[in-house]
């Protein structure tokens, strides 16, 4: 009797093991593909509250010092009076041609005055203009000292921003297990070279894209903002995750985008542009402003509550 | 009492399942593979060997300047932390050689290591992400640098973007130095101190 008892417990666990694992690797839901939004307004808050709660603003390729970046740096400035988001994410190329003392000024403390005096925090990626070991020791970069690091702004939202100008095991392992530790959060990273790209001059990193993204989708990865191309662009949804490219916070490449690309979404590269974003609950908001104050893009897409997947990724 | 057939077999399959799916799962929550043919390991031994004579002078000079907080606003401070770290360094190996690191025979493996990586349609994106704008020597953004040992990789060039498969294919750094492509030369870039350790031409 004690036998069969043994041999029932051990049936039952194989069986409850079997159906736990299978839980884990199940596949993701169908992606959403963003909608445009009708109004230019970006909340989206219904009339119960509902957590989490976020407003972001999103800079790529900033770091010039010219008026361009400047200007961006008035409207983002203004649009934070009516959309107070507590943080700007920079996606690399933070700074160019060179990293002085006075360089930290004109293109980073200067154009950004407004919003760093009124305790708007900044979180920098790197990109391939950026001298690492400087920026990542510069206090309102807060990279904390490192290259990749990750933040929690609040509960159920986690950002990690990744040196993509330098990928190596190291990085790819830490990040495999940030993402993995990270539980069912919204995950958004941020880094310099886009995995998805209508780019003319630059393209997709299509060896990035190799090695990131069946990790991004395994682990439920909700979206990517990338810059250096210096323009605007977001991609229709890839394996359930949202690609975003801001690259022309400062600099502009006009008309570089690939007429007709069956990749991009929405496009827009006659202006230089900055985004903001609003998380509420499972719904992220959207809007992309050129430095003429017009709304370029805008739209809310829904985060896919996903589980661990073991699909292959068409590369 | 001996176990029920049915009961058995349901254990049985039941465990074979469940192992088998853990497995699988197992495996793909591994790094993603990329064709890469590594440097020989007694070549990268010998490689780290010498990267860790380096950085043995790297900490002694570290211990000879003022220390530096983590993190500062002083952007000042660390310029000048950097510049009396190169110092530190040039003084404690006054008359560096090419080939010191890179010596001639682990030129040869890791020649041929990155030219592996590069070579064919296969190596394609990974030739053009090493050249591309990132690199001082590219079209686009290029910047004269002088290639000299123990001497500071300037500030207003761009880094190359070193791909993943490259970084992978040569043999892991410590943190404190760096791979770098100056046009086809690869460079050993002290990070701290933001001089140039060694330079192998006409790496691929």
């Amino acid at each position: 009797m004690k036998s069969r008892r043994s041999t029932l417990r051990f049936g039952f666990l194989g069986l409850l093991l079997a159906a736990l694992v299978n839980v884990h690797a199940q596949q993701p839901r169908p992606a959403q593909p963003a909608t445009p939004a009708p109004q230019p307004q970006l909340s989206t808050s219904p009339a119960a509250p509902q957590k989490p709660e976020l407003k972001f603003a999103i800079l790529g390729d900033t770091g010039t010092g010219g008026k361009p970046q400047i200007e961006i740096g008035q409207k983002l400035a203004e649009t934070r009076a009516t959309f107070p988001f507590e943080f700007v994410i920079m996606l690399g190329d933070n700074m160019y041609g060179g990293e002085s003392a006075r360089d930290f000024q004109n293109k980073f403390e200067k154009p950004y005055a407004a919003l760093l005096s009124a305790g708007v925090k900044f979180y920098a990626a790197l990109g391939n203009h950026d001298v690492p070991d400087k920026q990542i020791a510069y206090k309102l970069f807060n990279m904390g000292g490192q290259r990749y690091y990750t933040f929690k702004p609040q509960d159920g939202v986690r950002f990690f921003a990744l040196d993509s100008n330098y990928m190596d095991k190291k990085q790819l392992d830490w990040l495999e297990g940030e993402l993995k530790n990270s539980g069912s959060e919204w995950k958004i990273l941020f880094f310099h070279h886009p995995l998805y790209s209508s780019g003319e001059k630059h393209g997709p990193s299509l060896e990035l894209r190799k090695v990131l993204e069946p990790m991004l989708i395994k682990n439920g990865v909700d979206v990517v903002f990338a810059g250096h191309e210096h323009f605007y662009e977001r991609i229709k949804p890839q394996n359930n995750i949202q690609y975003f490219i801001l690259g022309s916070s400062a600099k502009l490449r006009s008309d570089s985008i690939t007429p007709n690309s069956s990749f991009t979404a929405k496009g827009f590269d006659s202006d230089n542009a900055y985004m903001v974003a609003e998380i509420v609950g499972d719904e992220m908001s959207f809007q992309t402003i050129s430095r003429a104050g017009k709304i370029v893009d805008s739209g809310k897409f829904k985060r896919v509550e996903r589980k661990v997947s073991n699909q292959e990724v068409k590369q | 009492m001996r176990m029920q057939p049915a009961i058995k077999w349901i254990s049985v399959s039941a465990i074979t399942v469940a192992l088998l799916t853990a497995m699988s799962v197992f495996a793909t929550a591994q790094t993603p593979q990329l064709a890469v043919q590594p440097v020989p390991k007694d070549d990268a031994k010998d490689f780290q060997e010498r990267v860790d004579k380096y950085l043995a002078i790297q900490k002694k000079a570290i211990g000879k300047v003022p220390s530096m907080p983590k993190e500062t606003t002083d952007a000042a401070l660390i310029s000048k932390h950097q510049l009396q770290l190169a110092d530190a360094i040039r003084m404690l190996r006054p008359k560096p050689m090419q080939g010191e690191i890179f010596t001639p025979w682990l030129k040869t493996t890791i020649s041929a290591a990155l030219k592996q990586q590069v070579k064919g349609k296969a190596g394609a994106d990974t030739k053009a992400t090493i050249l591309d704008e990132g690199n001082p020597k590219s079209g686009e953004s290029p910047t004269a640098i002088k290639l000299t040992l123990n001497g500071a990789y300037p500030d207003t060039a761009p880094l190359s973007t070193v791909p993943p498969s490259v970084l992978m294919a040569l043999p892991t750094l410590k943190d404190g130095v760096e791979y770098r492509f100056v046009g086809r030369t690869l460079i050993l870039r002290d990070t701290k101190a933001n001089i140039i350790v060694d330079t192998l031409p006409n790496a691929f």
